[in-house]
Protein backbone atom coordinates (compact mmCIF):
# COMPACT_ATOMS: atom_id res chain seq x y z
CA UNK A 1 0.00 0.00 0.00
CA UNK A 2 1.54 3.30 -1.01
CA UNK A 3 1.34 6.48 1.05
CA UNK A 4 -1.96 8.27 1.10
CA UNK A 5 -2.02 11.67 -0.54
CA UNK A 6 -4.62 14.17 -1.56
CA UNK A 7 -4.01 16.42 -4.52
CA UNK A 8 -6.65 18.59 -6.06
CA UNK A 9 -7.00 18.44 -9.83
CA UNK A 10 -7.55 21.79 -11.51
CA UNK A 11 -8.89 21.70 -15.03
CA UNK A 12 -8.94 24.91 -17.03
CA UNK A 13 -10.98 25.42 -20.19
CA UNK A 14 -8.16 27.59 -21.66
CA UNK A 15 -10.65 28.69 -24.33
CA UNK A 16 -8.65 30.15 -27.22
CA UNK A 17 -11.40 32.34 -28.63
CA UNK A 18 -11.80 34.65 -25.62
CA UNK A 19 -9.56 36.56 -23.23
CA UNK A 20 -11.23 34.87 -20.27
CA UNK A 21 -9.88 31.57 -21.60
CA UNK A 22 -6.35 32.93 -21.35
CA UNK A 23 -7.09 34.17 -17.82
CA UNK A 24 -8.38 30.71 -16.85
CA UNK A 25 -5.16 29.11 -18.13
CA UNK A 26 -2.80 31.61 -16.48
CA UNK A 27 -4.67 31.62 -13.17
CA UNK A 28 -4.51 27.82 -13.07
CA UNK A 29 -0.76 27.96 -13.73
CA UNK A 30 -0.39 30.55 -10.95
CA UNK A 31 -2.05 28.20 -8.46
CA UNK A 32 0.06 25.23 -9.62
CA UNK A 33 3.33 27.18 -9.51
CA UNK A 34 2.93 29.64 -6.65
CA UNK A 35 -0.20 29.49 -4.55
CA UNK A 36 -0.78 25.76 -3.94
CA UNK A 37 2.12 23.95 -5.66
CA UNK A 38 2.25 20.95 -3.34
CA UNK A 39 -1.41 20.04 -3.38
CA UNK A 40 -2.53 20.65 -6.96
CA UNK A 41 -2.14 18.91 -10.32
CA UNK A 42 -3.67 19.53 -13.71
CA UNK A 43 -4.71 17.80 -16.91
CA UNK A 44 -5.28 19.20 -20.38
CA UNK A 45 -9.03 19.18 -21.01
CA UNK A 46 -8.71 18.05 -24.67
CA UNK A 47 -6.84 14.97 -23.41
CA UNK A 48 -10.12 13.52 -22.15
CA UNK A 49 -11.06 12.68 -25.71
CA UNK A 50 -7.61 12.21 -27.20
CA UNK A 51 -6.22 10.27 -24.26
CA UNK A 52 -6.83 6.87 -22.73
CA UNK A 53 -8.85 5.50 -19.82
CA UNK A 54 -6.24 6.49 -17.22
CA UNK A 55 -6.57 10.11 -18.28
CA UNK A 56 -10.35 9.97 -18.44
CA UNK A 57 -10.29 8.57 -14.92
CA UNK A 58 -8.79 11.83 -13.64
CA UNK A 59 -11.78 13.20 -11.74
CA UNK A 60 -12.50 9.82 -10.19
CA UNK A 61 -9.05 9.75 -8.61
CA UNK A 62 -8.71 13.43 -7.69
CA UNK A 63 -11.04 15.92 -6.06
CA UNK A 64 -11.44 18.30 -8.98
CA UNK A 65 -12.03 22.01 -9.54
CA UNK A 66 -12.85 23.34 -12.98
CA UNK A 67 -12.15 26.89 -14.10
CA UNK A 68 -14.06 28.12 -17.12
CA UNK A 69 -13.80 31.32 -19.10
CA UNK A 70 -17.46 31.68 -19.97
CA UNK A 71 -20.88 30.40 -18.88
CA UNK A 72 -20.76 27.57 -21.42
CA UNK A 73 -18.55 25.85 -18.81
CA UNK A 74 -16.84 23.43 -21.17
CA UNK A 75 -14.31 22.39 -18.51
CA UNK A 76 -17.04 21.54 -16.01
CA UNK A 77 -19.35 19.71 -18.38
CA UNK A 78 -16.46 18.06 -20.24
CA UNK A 79 -14.92 16.77 -17.03
CA UNK A 80 -18.22 15.47 -15.72
CA UNK A 81 -19.09 13.85 -19.04
CA UNK A 82 -15.79 12.05 -19.47
CA UNK A 83 -14.40 11.69 -15.97
CA UNK A 84 -16.91 12.18 -13.16
CA UNK A 85 -18.46 14.85 -10.92
CA UNK A 86 -16.37 17.90 -10.00
CA UNK A 87 -16.08 19.32 -6.48
CA UNK A 88 -16.26 22.97 -7.49
CA UNK A 89 -16.76 24.92 -10.70
CA UNK A 90 -15.57 28.51 -11.14
CA UNK A 91 -16.32 30.84 -14.05
CA UNK A 92 -13.92 33.69 -14.87
CA UNK A 93 -16.64 35.97 -16.17
CA UNK A 94 -18.51 35.56 -12.86
CA UNK A 95 -15.39 36.41 -10.84
CA UNK A 96 -14.26 39.38 -12.94
CA UNK A 97 -17.61 40.73 -14.08
CA UNK A 98 -17.22 43.43 -16.72
CA UNK A 99 -13.46 43.77 -16.01
CA UNK A 100 -12.87 40.69 -18.16
CA UNK A 101 -13.78 42.71 -21.23
CA UNK A 102 -10.57 44.74 -20.85
CA UNK A 103 -8.34 41.64 -20.85
CA UNK A 104 -6.40 40.23 -23.81
CA UNK A 105 -6.04 36.81 -25.40
CA UNK A 106 -2.31 37.01 -26.15
CA UNK A 107 0.52 37.55 -23.66
CA UNK A 108 1.98 40.02 -26.21
CA UNK A 109 -0.84 42.42 -25.37
CA UNK A 110 -1.06 41.75 -21.64
CA UNK A 111 -1.41 44.82 -19.42
CA UNK A 112 -1.74 45.53 -15.72
CA UNK A 113 -5.46 44.78 -16.05
CA UNK A 114 -4.65 41.27 -17.25
CA UNK A 115 -2.18 40.70 -14.42
CA UNK A 116 -4.69 41.79 -11.80
CA UNK A 117 -7.37 39.61 -13.38
CA UNK A 118 -5.07 36.57 -13.23
CA UNK A 119 -4.33 37.22 -9.56
CA UNK A 120 -8.01 37.67 -8.69
CA UNK A 121 -9.00 34.43 -10.39
CA UNK A 122 -5.98 32.54 -9.01
CA UNK A 123 -6.86 33.59 -5.47
CA UNK A 124 -10.43 32.38 -5.99
CA UNK A 125 -9.12 29.01 -7.16
CA UNK A 126 -6.71 28.78 -4.21
CA UNK A 127 -9.54 29.50 -1.78
CA UNK A 128 -11.57 26.76 -3.42
CA UNK A 129 -8.61 24.37 -3.14
CA UNK A 130 -8.62 24.98 0.62
CA UNK A 131 -12.34 24.26 0.81
CA UNK A 132 -12.00 21.06 -1.20
CA UNK A 133 -9.02 19.82 0.82
CA UNK A 134 -10.90 20.42 4.05
CA UNK A 135 -13.58 18.00 2.89
CA UNK A 136 -11.48 15.57 0.84
CA UNK A 137 -10.81 11.95 1.68
CA UNK A 138 -7.18 10.95 1.06
CA UNK A 139 -6.73 8.60 -1.90
CA UNK A 140 -4.13 5.97 -2.57
CA UNK A 141 -1.03 7.40 -4.25
CA UNK A 142 -0.83 4.69 -6.89
CA UNK A 143 -4.46 5.16 -7.81
CA UNK A 144 -4.11 8.95 -7.91
CA UNK A 145 -1.13 8.59 -10.22
CA UNK A 146 -3.32 6.89 -12.78
CA UNK A 147 -4.57 10.23 -14.07
CA UNK A 148 -2.20 13.06 -14.76
CA UNK A 149 -1.26 15.49 -17.45
CA UNK A 150 0.92 13.83 -20.05
CA UNK A 151 2.55 17.08 -21.01
CA UNK A 152 3.52 17.92 -17.44
CA UNK A 153 5.23 14.59 -16.87
CA UNK A 154 8.71 13.61 -18.01
CA UNK A 155 8.61 11.69 -21.26
CA UNK A 156 9.27 7.97 -20.80
CA UNK A 157 12.82 7.33 -21.94
CA UNK A 158 14.73 4.49 -23.54
CA UNK A 159 18.33 3.31 -23.27
CA UNK A 160 20.99 3.25 -25.98
CA UNK A 161 24.41 1.68 -25.59
CA UNK A 162 26.97 4.31 -26.60
CA UNK A 163 30.68 3.56 -26.22
CA UNK A 164 29.92 0.94 -23.61
CA UNK A 165 27.72 3.25 -21.55
CA UNK A 166 23.96 3.05 -21.16
CA UNK A 167 22.52 6.46 -22.19
CA UNK A 168 18.92 7.46 -21.44
CA UNK A 169 17.15 9.16 -24.36
CA UNK A 170 14.04 11.07 -23.21
CA UNK A 171 11.00 10.10 -25.27
CA UNK A 172 12.79 7.37 -27.26
CA UNK A 173 9.71 5.09 -27.53
CA UNK A 174 7.61 8.01 -28.82
CA UNK A 175 10.38 9.08 -31.21
CA UNK A 176 10.59 5.59 -32.70
CA UNK A 177 6.81 5.40 -32.91
CA UNK A 178 6.64 8.74 -34.75
CA UNK A 179 9.42 7.66 -37.15
CA UNK A 180 7.50 4.48 -37.93
CA UNK A 181 4.26 6.44 -38.48
CA UNK A 182 6.07 8.86 -40.80
CA UNK A 183 7.56 5.99 -42.78
CA UNK A 184 11.16 6.91 -41.96
CA UNK A 185 13.37 4.03 -43.08
CA UNK A 186 16.14 2.48 -40.99
CA UNK A 187 18.44 5.34 -41.90
CA UNK A 188 20.73 6.24 -39.00
CA UNK A 189 21.12 9.85 -40.12
CA UNK A 190 17.36 10.44 -40.30
CA UNK A 191 16.81 8.82 -36.91
CA UNK A 192 19.63 10.84 -35.36
CA UNK A 193 18.15 14.08 -36.72
CA UNK A 194 14.90 13.36 -34.87
CA UNK A 195 16.65 12.34 -31.64
CA UNK A 196 18.78 15.51 -31.70
CA UNK A 197 15.63 17.62 -31.40
CA UNK A 198 15.14 16.23 -27.90
CA UNK A 199 18.62 15.17 -26.81
CA UNK A 200 22.07 16.77 -27.09
CA UNK A 201 24.53 14.55 -28.98
CA UNK A 202 28.27 15.13 -29.02
CA UNK A 203 29.39 15.27 -32.70
CA UNK A 204 32.15 12.76 -31.89
CA UNK A 205 29.51 10.24 -30.79
CA UNK A 206 27.18 10.61 -33.77
CA UNK A 207 28.43 7.50 -35.59
CA UNK A 208 27.81 5.39 -32.48
CA UNK A 209 24.38 6.92 -32.02
CA UNK A 210 23.42 6.11 -35.62
CA UNK A 211 24.30 2.44 -35.18
CA UNK A 212 22.53 2.21 -31.81
CA UNK A 213 19.45 3.99 -33.16
CA UNK A 214 19.21 1.73 -36.20
CA UNK A 215 19.36 -1.29 -33.90
CA UNK A 216 16.73 0.19 -31.55
CA UNK A 217 14.48 1.11 -34.48
CA UNK A 218 14.74 -2.35 -36.02
CA UNK A 219 13.94 -3.89 -32.65
CA UNK A 220 10.99 -1.49 -32.23
CA UNK A 221 9.59 -2.42 -35.64
CA UNK A 222 9.94 -6.07 -34.70
CA UNK A 223 7.71 -5.42 -31.72
CA UNK A 224 10.40 -4.99 -29.06
CA UNK A 225 10.24 -1.89 -26.86
CA UNK A 226 13.47 -0.01 -26.06
CA UNK A 227 14.91 -0.81 -22.63
CA UNK A 228 13.80 1.64 -19.93
CA UNK B 1 -21.21 29.70 -41.98
CA UNK B 2 -20.64 29.71 -45.73
CA UNK B 3 -20.21 33.48 -45.94
CA UNK B 4 -17.97 33.30 -42.87
CA UNK B 5 -15.80 30.76 -44.65
CA UNK B 6 -15.09 33.17 -47.49
CA UNK B 7 -13.77 35.71 -44.98
CA UNK B 8 -11.85 33.31 -42.72
CA UNK B 9 -11.24 30.13 -44.67
CA UNK B 10 -8.68 28.65 -42.31
CA UNK B 11 -9.12 27.69 -38.67
CA UNK B 12 -5.97 27.56 -36.56
CA UNK B 13 -6.43 25.19 -33.62
CA UNK B 14 -3.71 25.02 -30.94
CA UNK B 15 -3.68 22.49 -28.10
CA UNK B 16 -2.84 25.14 -25.44
CA UNK B 17 -1.40 22.31 -23.32
CA UNK B 18 -1.16 23.17 -19.64
CA UNK B 19 2.02 21.43 -18.57
CA UNK B 20 4.92 22.64 -20.66
CA UNK B 21 6.15 25.62 -22.65
CA UNK B 22 5.16 23.79 -25.83
CA UNK B 23 1.47 24.32 -25.04
CA UNK B 24 1.98 28.04 -24.54
CA UNK B 25 3.96 28.26 -27.78
CA UNK B 26 1.13 26.56 -29.67
CA UNK B 27 -1.39 29.02 -28.25
CA UNK B 28 0.66 32.17 -28.88
CA UNK B 29 1.56 31.00 -32.39
CA UNK B 30 -2.15 30.75 -33.16
CA UNK B 31 -2.73 34.30 -31.94
CA UNK B 32 0.22 35.61 -33.94
CA UNK B 33 -1.36 34.17 -37.07
CA UNK B 34 -4.94 35.24 -36.45
CA UNK B 35 -4.15 38.69 -35.03
CA UNK B 36 -1.02 39.76 -36.91
CA UNK B 37 0.17 37.61 -39.82
CA UNK B 38 -3.06 36.54 -41.48
CA UNK B 39 -6.05 38.36 -39.97
CA UNK B 40 -9.15 38.00 -42.10
CA UNK B 41 -7.87 34.77 -43.59
CA UNK B 42 -7.60 32.83 -40.36
CA UNK B 43 -9.49 32.44 -37.13
CA UNK B 44 -9.31 30.24 -34.06
CA UNK B 45 -11.88 28.52 -31.89
CA UNK B 46 -12.04 27.09 -28.39
CA UNK B 47 -10.73 23.52 -28.51
CA UNK B 48 -12.64 22.80 -25.29
CA UNK B 49 -15.87 23.74 -27.04
CA UNK B 50 -15.05 21.25 -29.78
CA UNK B 51 -14.19 18.59 -27.20
CA UNK B 52 -17.66 19.16 -25.76
CA UNK B 53 -19.25 18.51 -29.15
CA UNK B 54 -20.72 22.01 -29.45
CA UNK B 55 -22.70 22.03 -32.69
CA UNK B 56 -21.34 25.37 -33.90
CA UNK B 57 -17.73 24.33 -33.22
CA UNK B 58 -18.21 20.97 -34.94
CA UNK B 59 -19.78 22.70 -37.95
CA UNK B 60 -16.87 25.16 -38.04
CA UNK B 61 -14.15 22.48 -38.26
CA UNK B 62 -16.16 20.59 -40.86
CA UNK B 63 -16.66 23.64 -43.08
CA UNK B 64 -13.18 25.20 -42.76
CA UNK B 65 -9.70 23.98 -43.54
CA UNK B 66 -7.97 23.42 -40.18
CA UNK B 67 -4.34 23.75 -39.19
CA UNK B 68 -3.56 22.20 -35.83
CA UNK B 69 -0.60 23.06 -33.59
CA UNK B 70 0.22 20.47 -30.92
CA UNK B 71 2.63 20.72 -28.03
CA UNK B 72 3.13 17.02 -27.37
CA UNK B 73 2.88 13.67 -29.06
CA UNK B 74 -0.63 13.12 -27.71
CA UNK B 75 -1.70 15.46 -30.54
CA UNK B 76 -4.89 16.54 -28.77
CA UNK B 77 -5.69 19.35 -31.22
CA UNK B 78 -5.27 17.18 -34.29
CA UNK B 79 -7.13 14.21 -32.82
CA UNK B 80 -10.07 16.25 -31.55
CA UNK B 81 -10.52 18.02 -34.89
CA UNK B 82 -10.39 14.69 -36.69
CA UNK B 83 -12.79 13.05 -34.22
CA UNK B 84 -15.25 15.90 -34.85
CA UNK B 85 -15.13 15.13 -38.56
CA UNK B 86 -12.98 18.13 -39.45
CA UNK B 87 -10.33 18.18 -42.17
CA UNK B 88 -6.81 18.78 -40.88
CA UNK B 89 -4.99 20.39 -43.79
CA UNK B 90 -1.76 20.51 -41.83
CA UNK B 91 -0.79 19.20 -38.40
CA UNK B 92 2.20 20.87 -36.77
CA UNK B 93 4.20 19.70 -33.77
CA UNK B 94 5.87 22.45 -31.73
CA UNK B 95 8.88 20.19 -31.07
CA UNK B 96 9.70 20.18 -34.79
CA UNK B 97 10.32 23.94 -34.67
CA UNK B 98 13.06 23.38 -32.08
CA UNK B 99 15.31 21.87 -34.77
CA UNK B 100 16.69 25.32 -35.52
CA UNK B 101 17.05 26.26 -31.86
CA UNK B 102 19.20 23.57 -30.30
CA UNK B 103 19.85 24.29 -26.64
CA UNK B 104 17.31 27.11 -26.59
CA UNK B 105 15.62 28.09 -23.34
CA UNK B 106 12.12 29.01 -24.52
CA UNK B 107 10.57 29.76 -21.13
CA UNK B 108 7.93 27.79 -19.28
CA UNK B 109 4.23 27.02 -19.45
CA UNK B 110 3.43 30.54 -18.27
CA UNK B 111 5.99 32.86 -19.89
CA UNK B 112 8.05 32.86 -23.07
CA UNK B 113 11.61 34.13 -23.33
CA UNK B 114 12.89 35.95 -26.43
CA UNK B 115 13.98 32.56 -27.78
CA UNK B 116 10.52 31.18 -27.03
CA UNK B 117 8.93 34.02 -28.97
CA UNK B 118 11.32 33.43 -31.89
CA UNK B 119 10.27 29.78 -32.05
CA UNK B 120 6.64 30.86 -31.75
CA UNK B 121 7.03 33.27 -34.67
CA UNK B 122 8.65 30.56 -36.82
CA UNK B 123 5.66 28.31 -36.26
CA UNK B 124 3.24 31.17 -36.90
CA UNK B 125 4.95 32.02 -40.17
CA UNK B 126 4.71 28.39 -41.22
CA UNK B 127 0.98 28.42 -40.43
CA UNK B 128 0.50 31.74 -42.25
CA UNK B 129 2.23 30.38 -45.38
CA UNK B 130 0.05 27.29 -45.33
CA UNK B 131 -3.06 29.44 -44.81
CA UNK B 132 -2.07 31.55 -47.81
CA UNK B 133 -1.70 28.41 -49.90
CA UNK B 134 -5.07 27.08 -48.78
CA UNK B 135 -6.77 30.39 -49.48
CA UNK B 136 -5.19 30.52 -52.93
CA UNK B 137 -6.33 27.01 -53.77
CA UNK B 138 -9.84 27.87 -52.60
CA UNK B 139 -9.86 30.92 -54.87
CA UNK B 140 -8.87 28.70 -57.79
CA UNK B 141 -11.63 26.23 -56.95
CA UNK B 142 -14.26 28.95 -56.79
Amino acid sequence: MSAEITKVGIISCSGEAIAEGTISRLATRRVLELLRPDVTVTLCLPLFLAGNDAERNFARTHPTITIDGCPKQCAKWGTEQHSGPVNAALVVSDILGTEGAACHRSARDASQVDKEAVWAVAESIAAEVNNVLAEATPVDAAEAGAGHCACSSPLPGGKLNIKGKSINIPGLPLILEQCAERGISSDGTALLDVVKIYHAVDPEDEAEYKIALMQAYQAFRSGLRPAK
Amino acid sequence: MRSERKENPVLVVPCSGMGKVHGLISREAAYLVTDELAPGKTDTLCLALLVMGDAEAVDAVRSHDCITIDGCAKSCAQKNVEMAGGRVAKALQVADAFRNYRGAKPGNATTLTDEGWAITRDIAQDVARESERLCASEEVAR
